[in-house]
């Protein structure tokens, strides 16, 4: 970058503008990647599996797995960065009016926030299962 | 709503396909964090309520948002990294519908028939 911004209102126009154009690449190579996450989930509990199967015993099963951990930290890492910015650009579309669209997004980034919380609590909630005698002895089983 | 063609009409696809993902992924994640509550808590019934037949459509519904958004995603990389992308756009969009039918009816004559079958 040849000229740096001089002021804050020149900063924000200038790195606003870059990072947009990150989020577009994010966008598009996030979207790459789901598409195979999101392909393996359907199929790993919904076609190899009868879905009515699933219940706390399956779930705990598998949250117990360290692949499982690893795979779905990514997916729900990518999904929800991926989901939570198409939300953002559906509130800018749509909320013309300034204090409304803040406080579209103010709700949005809350809401997902917590729920990105929750779901990483919830997939490091299980010990793991492949981890050895060492951690099982620190677990105190 | 302007009379656009077929790229007006992915593009509104992928929106309330996206937008509806992105609600259903929230939902998904709270209530499979319902399992850390143990097996004792209201997992095992929350999940009983969610086997009930009109949510198992919405399901395959979901899947449906899936592919579509999945192989336009696909599109839309195509028009932004290739020379050609844009000019084929239309083909590609049907090349998309042809697709997710394609990809669609197997998981439908799989899925279809589980969601009448007791466990």
């Amino acid at each position: 970058m040849a000229v740096r911004p001089k002021t804050l209102g020149e900063a924000q126009a200038t790195y606003s503008t870059n990072t947009e154009l990150a989020w577009w690449v994010f966008m598009r190579v996030s979207g790459l990647l789901l598409i195979f996450l999101v392909f393996g989930h359907i199929f790993f509990n919904n076609i190899q599996i009868n879905v009515a199967e699933v219940d706390y015993a399956y779930v705990a099963k598998r949250f117990s797995r360290s692949w499982v951990k690893i795979y779905d930290s990514f997916l729900l890492g990518l999904a929800m960065l991926h989901g939570l910015n198409g939300l953002r650009y559906s509130v800018e579309d749509y909320f013309r009016r300034p204090g409304r669209r803040f406080w579209a997004k103010v709700v949005l980034f809350t809401v997902a926030g917590v729920v990105f919380v929750l779901g990483v609590m919830t997939l490091w909630a299980f010990t793991f299962e492949e981890m050895g005698d060492a951690v099982r002895t620190l677990n105190g089983g | 709503m302007y009379r656009g063609r077929e790229g007006q009409w992915a593009f509104m696809f992928h929106r309330i396909s996206g937008v509806a993902l992105a609600l259903y992924l929230l939902l998904h994640v709270v209530d499979i964090s319902l399992v850390m509550y143990g097996p004792d808590g209201p997992f095992n019934a929350f999940l009983a309520f969610y086997h009930q037949w009109p949510f198992r459509i919405g399901l395959i519904l979901v899947i449906a948002g899936v592919v579509y958004h999945a192989l336009n995603g696909l599109r839309i990389i195509l028009m932004d990294f290739t020379s050609w992308g844009i000019r084929y756009q239309q083909a590609l969009w049907y090349g998309v519908l042809g697709l997710t039918t394609i990809i669609g009816l197997p998981i439908l004559f799989k899925i279809v028939p589980e969601i009448f079958r007791r466990v």
